[in-house]
This record gives C-alpha cells, sequence and structure tokens, in this order.
C-alpha cells in the first residue's frame, strides 16, 4: 500500500527573485539572475571567473536571537524558505509538532563562510585560536545546519534527513520526502536546499577548468546550456522549499494542491566521480518513469540538469534523447541562475511548478545555435505556451549521483 | 571598560562600587550579545531569558579576553551552575581573587 505524495507550498530565494512573482518575472521575460563576482579578500583574485549566480537583493529576516544564534547565512536562507512554506501551506502548529511532520533538507557543504573562521584557527597554535574553536560555531557550519535550524525554530519533531550530495543535494530532499510519505513513515516532510555566496566552490570548479570565463563582462550571456559556444558553468546561491503531504491528509485539511510528485529515481554512475555518465543518467531516467508509472510519451516538459559543460550538456541530452526522442519540450533553467548548488533541484522544481500552473515553458537562455552534439532533444528557444501535465527535472551531481524528480499537474 | 575594571580586580581592590561597575559592563554584553535587556540582578537568565548553554559558552570567553587569563576546566564547570546577574558577578570576584 503506498500513499499519493502532493506538494502544498513551495518558496524560494534565487538569483531571479525571492518568491513566485519576482521569479516568473524573470522567466516570462527572458532575464537572468547572473552578476559579476563579488571580490572577498582570499581568492578571487586568482579565479579566472568573473561571474556569480546572485542574490543581489535583500531578504527581510525576522528571527529571534534564538534561532539565529546557531545559523550562519546557508540556515538564513533555508529558514527563511522553510518559514514561508509553512506560511503558505498553514498545515497548523499540532501537525508541524505531531512527529507525523519531517524535514529533509541540506546544503553542499553547510556554512563554508562560518567554516572559514575554523579553518584560521587551525593554523593559530595560540589558546586564543583554540578557544575560538566555538560549540556554536559548529551548529552554523555543520552539513545538517540548514535540517535542524529549521525543526529548532518550527518544533518539527519528525525525521530528519540532511542530504549533502553536492548538485542532487535538493533534489534528493525532495526524493527522499516524497519516499518517507509514499511509504508510510510520515505524513508530511518540508524538503529542499540551500547554498550561501561561496567562492570556495568557484575555485574547485575554476581549478577544473569548468567554470565559464568567456562572458565575465556580460554575465547575462552565461551559461549557455546546449549552446555551441557554452563554455562552463556559473556558481550560484540560493534556497528553495516545499511542503510535501499525503494527498489524503492534504485533502482532509482542505489544503490547496499545486502538484503531485509521482515518482522519484536516483542511482549511482558506479565510477569516476566526476564525468558525467550517459548510461546512468539514462537508467536514472527509467527508474523514474518506472517509478512513476507514465511512459516517455507522458512528459510534457524537462527540466535539464544543464550546467553548461562542454561534455556535461552533451551526455544529457543524448540520454535524455535515447530515453525520449523529440517529445518532450526541455529547457536549461540554469540559464536564469547559474548553478545554485544544492538548492538548484529544489529551485527548478519550483520553477516547474510555476510554469505548470501558468501554461508557459521559458526557453533556455543564451541558446543562440544548439551544438550538434545536443540537438537530439527537442529545445525551447523562445517562450511558448504549454499545457504542462507531467514534467521531469533532472539533477546529477559530483559522485556520479543521478537523480530524476517528476511532478503532475493537480 | 571592563578591562579596567577587571585590572582592579586582578589587584584585588574590590569595592561595592567596583562590583556596580562589573554589572553595567555585565549588562552592556547581554545587551550587545544576547540581546536581552536590563535583566534583573537575581532573576534566572535561563528561565526568563532563554539564556542557555551555548550563551553560558561565549559568556565565558568573553570574560577570558576582558581577564586575558585562561579559565580552567573546573572553573568553566562551575559556570555552568550560574543562573542569575548576581551569581556571574560573584564569580568573576571570585575568578579575580584567584588571580590576584
Amino acid at each position: 500500500m503506498t500513499r499519493r505524495v502532493v506538494i502544498t507550498g513551495c518558496s524560494s530565494i534565487t538569483p531571479v527573485g525571492h518568491g513566485r512573482d519576482d521569479i516568473l518575472a524573470h522567466l516570462t521575460r527572458g532575464v537572468s539572475g547572473v552578476r559579476k563576482l563579488k571580490h572577498d579578500d582570499l581568492y578571487s583574485k586568482y579565479i579566472d571567473a568573473g561571474v556569480f549566480g546572485t542574490v543581489d537583493y535583500s531578504v527581510d529576516y525576522d528571527f529571534s536571537r534564538r534561532d539565529r544564534k546557531t545559523m550562519g547565512p546557508v540556515s538564513y536562507y533555508a529558514c527563511q524558505v522553510a518559514k514561508e512554506v509553512l506560511e503558505m501551506a498553514d498545515p497548523g502548529e499540532d501537525f508541524i509538532t505531531s512527529g507525523r511532520m519531517g524535514v529533509a533538507f541540506g546544503s553542499t557543504h553547510g556554512s563554508p563562510l562560518v567554516q572559514r573562521k575554523l579553518y584560521q584557527a587551525l593554523f593559530d597554535d595560540t589558546y586564543t585560536g583554540y578557544s575560538s574553536i566555538k560549540a556554536v560555531d559548529y551548529l552554523k557550519f555543520m552539513v545538517h545546519t540548514t535540517a535542524v535550524n529549521i525543526t529548532k525554530m518550527f518544533g518539527i519533531t519528525g525525521r530528519v534527513i540532511s542530504s549533502s550530495t553536492a548538485c542532487t543535494t535538493s533534489s534528493q530532499s525532495i526524493g527522499f520526502g516524497y519516499e518517507m510519505i509514499k511509504y508510510g513513515m510520515q505524513d508530511a516532510m518540508l524538503c529542499g536546499g540551500a547554498d550561501e555566496y561561496d567562492l570556495s566552490t568557484v575555485a574547485v570548479f575554476d581549478n577544473l577548468m569548468a567554470c565559464s570565463t568567456d562572458f565575465n563582462e556580460t554575465p547575462h550571456l552565461t551559461p549557455r546550456p546546449f549552446d555551441r559556444d557554452r563554455d562552463g558553468l556559473v556558481v550560484g546561491e540560493g534556497a528553495g522549499a516545499v511542503l510535501l503531504e499525503s494527498y489524503d491528509s492534504a485533502r482532509k485539511r482542505g489544503a490547496d494542491i499545486l502538484a503531485e510528485v509521482i515518482g522519484f529515481s536516483c542511482n549511482n554512475n558506479g565510477g569516476d566521480l566526476v564525468l558525467p555518465n550517459r548510461n546512468g543518467i539514462t537508467q536514472t531516467i527509467k527508474l523514474g518513469l518506472k517509478d512513476a508509472a507514465v511512459s516517455p510519451d507522458a512528459v510534457d516538459f524537462i527540466s535539464a540538469h544543464a550546467t553548461a559543460t562542454k561534455h556535461g550538456d552533451a551526455i544529457e541530452a543524448q540520454a535524455t534523447g535515447s530515453v525520449y526522442g523529440k517529445s518532450p519540450m526541455v529547457s536549461g533553467l540554469k540559464s536564469y541562475t547559474g548553478h545554485t548548488m544544492g538548492s538548484c533541484g529544489v529551485i527548478e522544481s519550483i520553477m516547474t511548478l510555476y510554469m505548470m500552473q501558468e501554461g508557459f515553458i521559458a526557453p533556455t537562455l543564451n541558446l543562440d545555435n544548439v551544438d550538434e552534439k545536443c540537438a537530439m532533444i527537442q529545445h525551447v528557444r523562445e517562450i511558448i505556451e504549454a499545457d504542462i501535465r507531467i514534467a521531469g527535472i533532472q539533477n546529477f551531481a559530483f559522485g556520479g549521483v543521478n537523480t530524476c524528480l517528476f511532478l503532475k499537474k493537480p | 571598560m571592563l578591562s579596567v575594571v577587571l585590572f582592579f580586580l586582578n589587584v584585588n581592590i574590590m569595592s561595592t562600587i567596583e562590583r556596580e561597575q562589573i554589572q553595567t559592563e555585565i549588562i552592556r554584553i547581554f545587551s550587545e550579545q544576547f540581546e536581552i535587556e536590563n535583566p534583573g540582578p537575581d532573576e534566572d537568565l535561563r528561565d526568563v531569558h532563554g539564556f542557555d548553554s551555548i550563551d553560558a559558552i561565549e559568556l565565558l570567553g568573553e570574560i577570558e579576553s576582558l581577564l586575558k587569563s585562561e579559565l580552567t576546566r573546573s572553573e568553566k564547570k562551575a559556570a555552568m551552575e550560574i543562573r542569575t546577574i548576581d551569581q556571574i558577578l560573584d564569580y568573576i570576584e571570585s575568578l579575580a581573587k584567584t588571580r590576584s
């Protein structure tokens, strides 16, 4: 006996805005959130990439000190979107604290800004250096800091899952949350991911020669998923959250159902930790379709992972084309936000949900000339009206982790 | 200012006025660091103001840097029993005496 799982609340803080109206305005007008990289006092001077998917607006936080004292920047993002989701879905305090609601929330590596302070202390062999390592700092930077700051703020007492699998962090959060409810372990899960502004991630990809560097003076022209002239990914920041509930629970309390999660798959390439793997991705898509119990031709839209690396986009297009042919429309939504790392899966799911609600598909930005190695799928190159009934959201991560989520219009 | 006061503590010159000065500084720290405004001298900091063990550790760090002296593990453990502003002042006095 399995249960249907629905989304009853969603919110995100992204390089293309905070909340539904902002994000839809960017998607419908084709406006990018990529900006010039902000310089720090450490290694920005060495980084060749000069662009970042930036949250360049202020967010009005209203958190008490009791909550703030264990939060790094990444948890500010996480708790804000969690708060907005709970306000939107309004499940009621009794339900939130009942133990029947859990949290699945993660980030790529906690709070790098706070970690930097720890690393500085590790190279200071004085007592001052030693005593600067605080319990509170650990609570701010630990890998599961987002999940447990959310549980603390809202008194959530159910299960905690804190995935930290780089680019599949929040797609796993949604997927694992979906499975928790589907198989009856929890009645609701608050799911998502967040990552703060962080140049160490940029440095990793920059040193791998995987970052875009040709458009440093024209940030809005990169990344360029599937385009002939794409030159790499653009690291970004942001957060997103969704509230998943059992269909019966949502109906019983009269909640608005925004979409249904009908399928999830996750596998590993079982080999290289960096290179994308066509067989692995193909298998993920097939496993997801099987879990969703839909045929490939029933899928109307694919949100591709599409980071705009030379190799990754080609492999994804080939794997996607081998399963779907040219049937579903495909967009690379990172062309708007850059690669928001641990939050990309949930942000792209929410963008897809908005397009499902509004009846359109936003095009892949900067897709001026489709690379022939990526030409076997149906690219969306200008905004189109479309009735998205079923959508797939694909994400792949360092470590060879692949995920595929399927959403259905209610 | 607290460091000046604690200098006097270090030479073991403690009077009512100095205790009041320390109290003023502690109240300032509570306001600026912990966003706890004007706690009463006998109020239970945990029950009334949510001052928890993490806050207590942070306060010990403040006291260490102001004393320019490391606290021993037993001194730190003793601080975990502190519940009121008055007890904090007593604690600082006792630290000063052992270092005079």
